[in-house]
């Protein structure tokens, strides 16, 4: 099936700190999600970055029933983080968030009634963690409903909490195995209040995340002829 | 050679101890050759036990006597002097063969260069190139070796402290210098001033341990560093990032563990560096001063590319050096 696809579209994150951007990469020719991410694992063991396992990053979304006619459903993101295991975070798109500990999950069932889980929409990025020098770089698949619709790469720069300092920095380390499409300043920083001189956090991570998926559901898929 | 090492034993005693003990091995000898050879042939058995047991007897009072004779004689003969230097070695003087084999006079001369050894080195350090003249008479090899410490060493004083040094070693002088010994509130006054020059950072004073005063520095929202002082000398420094703990466990401040980050690593040795070049033994403030001057180019660590090469990144760290007279960034590799 995945062959089929005439261009899958690479989404690129890149969390700074964690900062994050989304662009969109075209994949090399002929090559599958699969390829690219080895492509991808090889250009940074050049780089002598040490493989330190695995990384798991999901969404599920919920709705929210109950609402007055007329208005849109709210939608209710939970997400979950290896980096972060003993907790998960609950938010609406654009709205308030909740940093909750792993029993949210099973609060989420207990209140059926009010939040409805829409199962077909879960996204999920899986793939394995690399460290170079102070840099952690996350290469995983992204795919929903057990198919596979990109790629996500997440760079984070440990040493440095503050995004606007070393943007410029995590660039240039981006370029050197990314290649010339580097993505840009994530929106998320220009829409805090005091910018990107703003010490982030992990909600910032998973915002991004979410940007980046709520972009994957929206996808098309192409049909197209083989190549 | 053993008149050297026998100055203060008794020689008299000496040799009648020789004797003594000569006379209770033989008595000893008796005691079990008479034991070997057993009962005399004697007309009756008891007669051949009587004679046997006071033959023994007579044996064993023998080798009493001259027991006696010889703990008496070794308290008289003296402890021989201790003062050879080279402690069981120091025997190899009794090997008569001195021509063929000089390794007693070979092993003096060792153990006193060696011995000279650390205080000479100590005293280039402190005196720069000057050879001491008595030295020169000593031995060719430390002269070589201390010319090549010494050139190498000249180019930088490590002379910290404003210590009067005598004239030779030997005449330390115990008074400790003015500037070592300064009141707490002077360094306190001293560092708060230095604190309000500088509006991105804090410095935050603790004595957990006397005196001595710890420094908390802030920079900005890039590094914590902390500055561990001697009255107004500045010891050792050690940087971390600043989202890292700088407290240990127990609630003090851990002054011993390294950053978890190789970029403030390298800046902790950066620091140190810095610390031993701005020196100036009589006006300690201004060494503090331009220290945390130095330290202060480090709020843009992340953002400044490196004078040199023009690049951010070098082996996946900023550039972290900073020179110490212009403060422009280079990286560790670029610089010089």
């Amino acid at each position: 099936m995945l062959n089929n696809v005439l261009m899958l579209l690479t989404v690129i994150l890149c969390v700074l700190s964690p900062l994050l951007s989304v662009c969109q990469v075209p994949l090399a020719e002929g090559k599958s999600v699969q390829q690219t991410i080895d492509i991808l694992h090889k250009k940074l063991e050049q780089l002598s970055a040490v493989k330190q396992g695995n990384f798991t990053v999901d969404c599920e979304t919920y709705h929210a029933t109950g609402n007055a006619s007329g208005q849109p459903t709210k939608l209710l993101y939970v997400m979950h983080n290896s980096e972060t295991p003993l907790s998960c975070l609950a938010l609406f798109e654009g709205g308030p968030c909740l940093t909750a500990d792993g029993n949210f999950d099973v609060l989420m069932i207990k209140l059926k009634s009010h939040f409805q889980n829409a199962k077909g929409h879960k996204v999920e990025s899986r793939g394995s963690r690399y460290r170079y020098c102070d840099f952690l770089i996350k290469v995983g698949a992204v795919t929903m409903s057990s198919s596979a619709r990109g790629i996500s790469v997440e760079v984070e720069y440990c040493p440095c909490v503050v995004p606007g300092d070393c943007w410029n920095l995590m660039k240039e380390f981006m370029q050197s195995f990314l290649g010339p499409s580097i993505p840009e300043l994530p929106s998320v920083f220009a829409t805090k209040p005091e910018g990107l001189y703003v010490p982030a956090d992990c909600v910032d991570t998973m915002t991004q995340y979410l940007e980046l998926f709520s972009k994957v559901r929206k996808q098309q898929v192409l049909p197209g002829t083989t190549r | 050679m053993a008149d050297a090492m026998n100055v203060g034993v008794n020689l008299e005693a000496f040799s009648q101890a020789i004797s003594a003990i000569q006379a209770l091995r033989s008595s000893v000898t008796r005691v079990f050759d008479s034991l070997k050879d057993g009962m005399k042939n004697k007309e009756t058995l008891e007669g051949r036990e009587k004679v046997f047991i006071t033959e023994f007897q007579d044996n064993l009072q023998s080798v009493n006597r001259d027991l006696n004779e010889l703990e008496r004689l070794s308290t008289l003969v003296g402890r021989p002097s201790e003062s050879h230097p080279l402690h069981n070695s120091g025997l190899l003087s009794l090997d008569p063969v001195q021509d063929k084999t000089p390794l007693y006079s070979q092993l003096l001369q060792a153990y006193k260069w060696s011995n000279k050894l650390p205080s000479l080195s100590r005293r280039f350090i402190r005196r720069g190139a000057e050879l001491p003249t008595g030295f020169c008479r000593f031995h060719i090899k430390l002269q070589y070796h201390a010319g090549l410490a010494s050139s190498l060493l000249n180019q930088q004083s490590l002379k910290r402290s404003a210590n009067q040094m005598g004239a030779s070693a030997k005449r330390r002088p115990k008074v400790q210098p003015s500037t070592l010994v300064l009141p707490p509130q002077y360094v306190d006054d001293v560092i708060s001033r230095i604190g309000r020059m500088f509006p991105d950072m804090s410095i935050e004073l603790f004595r957990p341990n006397g005196t001595s005063a710890v420094l908390l520095v802030t920079l900005g929202k890039v590094l914590k560093t902390i500055v561990v002082m001697r009255s107004l000398f500045i010891d050792r420094t050690i940087v971390r990032g600043f989202n890292e703990n700088v407290y240990s466990e127990d609630g003090k401040l851990d002054i011993w563990s390294k950053s978890n980050y190789q970029v403030f690593q390298k800046v902790t040795d950066h620091a140190t560096t810095a610390l031993l070049h701005y020196q100036l033994p009589q006006m300690p403030d201004v060494v503090v001063r331009s220290f945390m001057t130095w330290l202060r180019s480090y709020i843009k660590l992340f953002q400044t590319p490196c004078q040199r090469c023009g690049k951010f990144l070098q082996e996946g760290l900023p550039p972290t050096w900073r020179d110490f007279r212009t403060l422009e960034a280079f990286h560790d590799t670029c610089r010089q």
